[in-house]
């Protein structure tokens, strides 16, 4: 009896064939669920007389969006919303990242500081702003700050940048009828720079000097663009300062106020939670290792770029990657104040089709496509900055 | 033991030094001084301020009265003077303290190439000679984290080394270490004295102490309570508290 | 782990009972069975579906939802509201989640077609008006070239904006929101020169603001809108109830019956003895639900005098009067 149980084990208690029949039942299980709620939501689309289909995409959309980055015009089709859409999303999320990357380190820095004053601001920041919701802090930014800056006809100036309600006007330099003449010479330059950065580059190899060959390109790049700037006669650049017209400014460049507030508000909720993992980063790193940079002789600022932070890094960078995710995700929160995002875009849409599913599924493919490439940028980086352990 | 040439002045001078970590007093007017070439042991029971001692040489911490003039430089809150000091001063620590996300070869050229300026092959030939002297070359492109706790430790010394310092300074660099890997430490220290180095070392290791100091200092409660010779310290100890400790220590 | 499994799988039997009874074809026999008409409306739009302070709902939209609870149920009060936004609307009908919508919500092709809605006749015919700040020097459309405009999303006044100033020449700056309470918020802020919606809604939102006569009522309409209620597609005679109702209200006022006289009306004759009487069990409902819905709220121009009047909004001589006045309302027979 002892010998056949150990031969064959019944396979309700054979742990191996066990965890292969969850496996399959888990399977049939997720087969089931889906073919339900297809089923389902066919059955339900059936009782509402709508049809399940992407060709109403190509059929004009006839609502505005405000300029942002891409001009939209009535007569453009609804798939071109969800593209200026998601172009309005990439552009606040990606300048939202730089700043709240920038304020956050600054602010975790800050947070570590011997200055009592400027670590307890650094603190007060963090606690009053993390544990306040984004929504609530996105509307109190634009309907009790931004849009109640002055009236355009009172905005307040600095340096030719316009400041109100309506926006932040800045003065732009437009091309003109030379530009394409100066663009070649650009060119030319550009080929030069790359040649001056190889050039310096073997210079400090030989030299054995560590060094920014960067610079010395930009450097070259530059004096030749402002040499063949007087070439070119007239200047191939106009720079356009914002003039009030009868409601608002013309000329230059606008952040509407819709996009000023949603990122300040996200760079200001973001920046607080960068500001912990940076903080948690640098107190990782033992004090035994600042010791010994310091005891070998390299100051404050190098001990900081050469020791602190690239071991900080590691610990910052993963969670760091699900701050910005989280900023990108949270963009979507714009539908509150009025900017046209692809979430706004994609509400619009659905509204005004009927659509809701097929647009709820571009929406996700939308906001997957933007996590998924954030994610793969960090765990780049990530791999690049790990230790190597034995 | 080859003994460099004595001036007068030392290469350290330390005048009542005294030391507080809040109301804990640290370190009770400490006077010494070291002479160029002299390998100084320094022990006594944990909490009795040699660490502090030592670290307040390079300015790891900080003296609130009192004077420490290394290599004729007063050591003040003038920063210029700090960083001079510095890099007269090499440190060995406990934990060894290598730079994990840094090479073994990087650990030993970083602080030549960004604070002596020196060139890359330079700086990477001295590294190599200077892992050859602790015997570890072959270890020159792996990382801290691949290495033995001796191995590590030995790295540490060649790094310190390769500023070319005039004074090394090593806190209980054994303490950390595995009985087995003791001992190639201490023979790498023992060279090291042997070529003349003035060398501060807080250690638990008798031996070594016995066999390669030209004195020994006996702290107790932060205060200096005796200095001798190794001779003398173990032998005729002058003070009961030095008496007991060795009792503790030695079986 | 037999028993979860058994669990599971009386669970996934169940999901789509769950999910479909929503959309159930007898919304009737559904309404009676719980007792409560559940009506989606604005909320944020005094006069026609406004907030009390004690947080009931009034307004010309609300007595609507009251009628047809009156018809459907005898019980007038027998309604919850659910305030919505102009996007929210079309999904919470079409989910199940309220029989009916009546939220100034504009009857079109494509929200007759598309998205999948039936619509009552008319209760208020309106059109896209503006408002703008009365120092603000703009007498008409055409002064609104390069203007910012505040206008929520998911109307008709949002695809109005863009095909009339399109089609006029007239450049101007969207600024679009979710709801009409931050709608208004952004244009009383200084945020847009101008704010569109609804006549209608402009004069009831203008008594919102904080200083009501600070601000002009462009005379000028751009567009028809003729707000009514809406229900889902694919349950005949819910869609029936709604409609008749509708038309009882006309005809109670074509006829001269009021929630005062409603239960002594001389019944001499046939028509009005059939509308106070048996033609509501055509619907399969209770003989005398619309002398009830009547009773309740009374007729059209009690509704409109008690809740639109006040908004200083007139009715003689536009196309909310009576045909007898020269407006379009009209009830077809009652027979």
């Amino acid at each position: 009896m002892a010998e056949k149980s150990k031969t064959s084990i019944p396979f309700w208690r054979d742990i191996r064939k066990l965890n292969v029949l969850i496996q399959i039942v888990f399977v049939i299980l997720v087969i089931i669920a889906g073919f339900v709620l297809v089923n389902n939501m066919q059955t339900s689309l059936d009782q509402l007389g709508k049809t399940f289909g992407f060709e109403f995409f190509q059929d004009q959309s006839s609502f505005a969006i405000p300029p942002e980055s891409l001009e939209f015009d009535r007569t453009d089709p609804y798939w071109y919303a969800i593209v200026v859409g998601l172009v309005n999303t990439v552009k606040v999320a990606l300048i939202g990242i730089i700043l709240a990357t920038i304020l956050g380190t600054f602010m975790g820095i800050a947070r570590l500081s011997s200055n009592w004053l400027i670590s307890k601001i650094a603190e007060i920041y963090v606690e009053i702003i993390r544990n306040i919701p984004l929504l609530v802090q996105l509307i109190f930014w634009y309907f009790a700050v931004f849009v109640n800056l002055p009236d355009a006809r009172f905005s307040i100036e600095f340096f030719g940048v316009f400041l109100s309600n309506r926006g932040l006007f800045l003065p732009w330099a437009f091309p003109s009828e030379t530009f394409s003449i100066w663009a070649i010479y650009l060119g030319v330059a550009l080929i030069i720079a790359i040649i001056a950065y190889i050039y310096r580059r073997n210079q400090l190899k030989r030299a054995e000097r560590p060094g920014f060959p960067g610079f010395t390109a930009m450097g070259v790049f530059m004096v030749l663009a402002a040499m063949t700037w007087f070439f070119t006669g007239p200047a191939p650049l106009n720079l356009e300062f914002p003039v009030f017209g009868r409601f608002n400014f013309d000329g230059g460049i606008v952040l509407s106020t819709e996009f000023s507030a949603l990122l300040f508000g996200l760079v200001i909720y973001t920046g607080a939670f960068i500001s912990e993992l940076v903080r948690a980063g640098i107190q990782a790193v033992a004090k035994g290792q600042v010791e010994a940079a310091k005891a070998l002789g390299l100051k404050g600022s190098k001990v900081l770029q050469l020791v602190v932070l690239p071991q900080a890094l590691r610990v910052i960078v993963p969670p760091l990657t699900s701050q910005y995710l989280n900023l990108t995700k949270n963009s979507s929160l714009a539908v509150a104040i009025g900017y046209f995002d692809v979430t706004r875009v994609a509400n619009t849409t659905i509204n005004q089709t009927g659509h809701g599913l097929e647009v709820i599924i571009i929406l996700m493919a939308c906001y997957l496509t933007l996590s998924l490439l954030i994610s793969m940028v960090m765990n780049a980086y990530n791999r690049r900055i790990k230790l190597v352990e034995r | 033991m080859a003994k460099a040439e004595k001036s007068d002045e030392g290469i350290i001078v330390c005048r009542e030094v005294n030391k507080w970590f809040g109301d804990f007093h640290v370190l009770r007017g400490i006077s010494v001084t070291v002479q160029k070439g002299e390998v100084i042991v320094i022990c006594g029971p944990s909490g009795s301020g040699k660490s502090t001692f030592i670290r307040t040489i390079n300015r790891l911490e900080e003296h609130q009265k009192g004077d420490i003039i290394v290599d004729g430089i007063e050591l003040s809150n003038d920063l210029r003077n700090i960083d001079a000091i510095r890099s007269e001063v090499g440190m060995v620590f406990q934990q060894f303290n290598l730079f994990p996300h840094l090479t073994v070869k990087d650990n030993v050229t970083l602080a030549p190439i960004w604070v002596r300026k020196q060139r890359k092959s330079e700086a990477e030939a001295l590294a190599m000679q200077l892992l050859e002297r602790v015997g570890i070359p072959e270890q020159a492109e792996k990382y801290p984290g691949q290495l033995s706790g001796g191995q590590q430790q030995r790295v540490a010394i060649a790094r310190a080394l390769a500023m070319q310092p005039k004074i090394m300074l090593f806190d209980e660099p054994t303490s950390a270490l595995d009985p087995e890997m003791i001992k190639e430490v201490l023979d790498v220290m023992k060279e090291l004295a042997e070529t003349g180095m003035t060398m501060l070392v807080v250690t638990h290791e008798m031996g070594f102490a016995r066999e390669v100091a030209d004195r020994i200092i006996f702290f107790d409660y932060g205060q200096l309570v005796e200095e001798n010779t190794p001779e003398n310290f173990f032998n005729n100890p002058e003070h009961d508290r030095t008496k007991l400790f060795l009792s503790q220590i030695l079986h | 782990m037999k028993r979860i499994l058994i669990v599971a799988f009386a669970v996934l039997l169940m999901v789509p009972g769950l999910l479909s009874s929503a959309q159930g074809g007898d919304t009737l026999a559904a309404v009676q069975a719980r007792g409560v008409l559940n009506c989606g409306v604005n909320g944020q739009l005094p006069g026609f579906s406004g907030l009390e302070s004690d947080g009931s709902f009034t307004g010309f939209d609300v007595d609507y939802c009251h009628a047809v609870a009156a018809a459907v149920l005898g019980d007038g009060d027998a309604v919850e509201f659910f305030p919505l936004t102009a996007p929210q609307r079309f999904d919470v009908l079409a989910s199940g989640e309220i029989d009916l919508l009546i939220r100034n919500t504009t009857y079109t092709v494509s929200r007759d077609t598309d998205l999948g809605n039936n619509f009552a006749p008319p209760t208020f015919y309106d059109g896209q008006g503006f408002m703008v700040r009365a120092d603000s020097g703009i007498g008409s459309v055409a002064d609104l070239d390069g203007a910012s405009i505040c206008v929520g999303t998911g109307t008709t006044t949002e695809l109005n904006l863009a095909d009339t100033f399109a089609a006029r020449g007239i450049n101007f700056e969207p600024v679009v929101f979710e709801t009409t309470d931050e709608t208004f918020a952004a244009y009383d802020a200084g945020r847009c020169d101008a704010v569109t919606t609804d006549l209608s809604g402009l004069a009831s939102r203008r008594t919102t603001l904080g200083n009501p006569s600070d601000h002009n009522i462009l005379s000028e309409a751009i567009s028809k809108e003729p707000l009514g209620p809406v229900v889902r597609h694919g349950d005949d005679n819910w869609y029936d109830i709604v409609k008749w109702t509708v038309y009882a209200t006309f005809f109670a006022e074509e006829a001269g019956i009021t929630s005062g006289n409603v239960g002594s009306f001389d019944r001499s004759d046939p028509e009005v003895d059939r509308f106070l009487g048996e033609i509501s069990t055509k619907f399969g409902l209770d003989a005398g639900a619309f002398a009830a819905a009547i009773g309740a709220v009374g007729n059209y121009g009690e509704i409109y005098d008690r809740n639109v009047g006040p908004l200083g909004i007139a009715r003689e001589g536009g196309l909310n009067a009576s045909f007898q006045n020269g407006g379009l309302l009209y009830a077809p027979p009652f027979r």
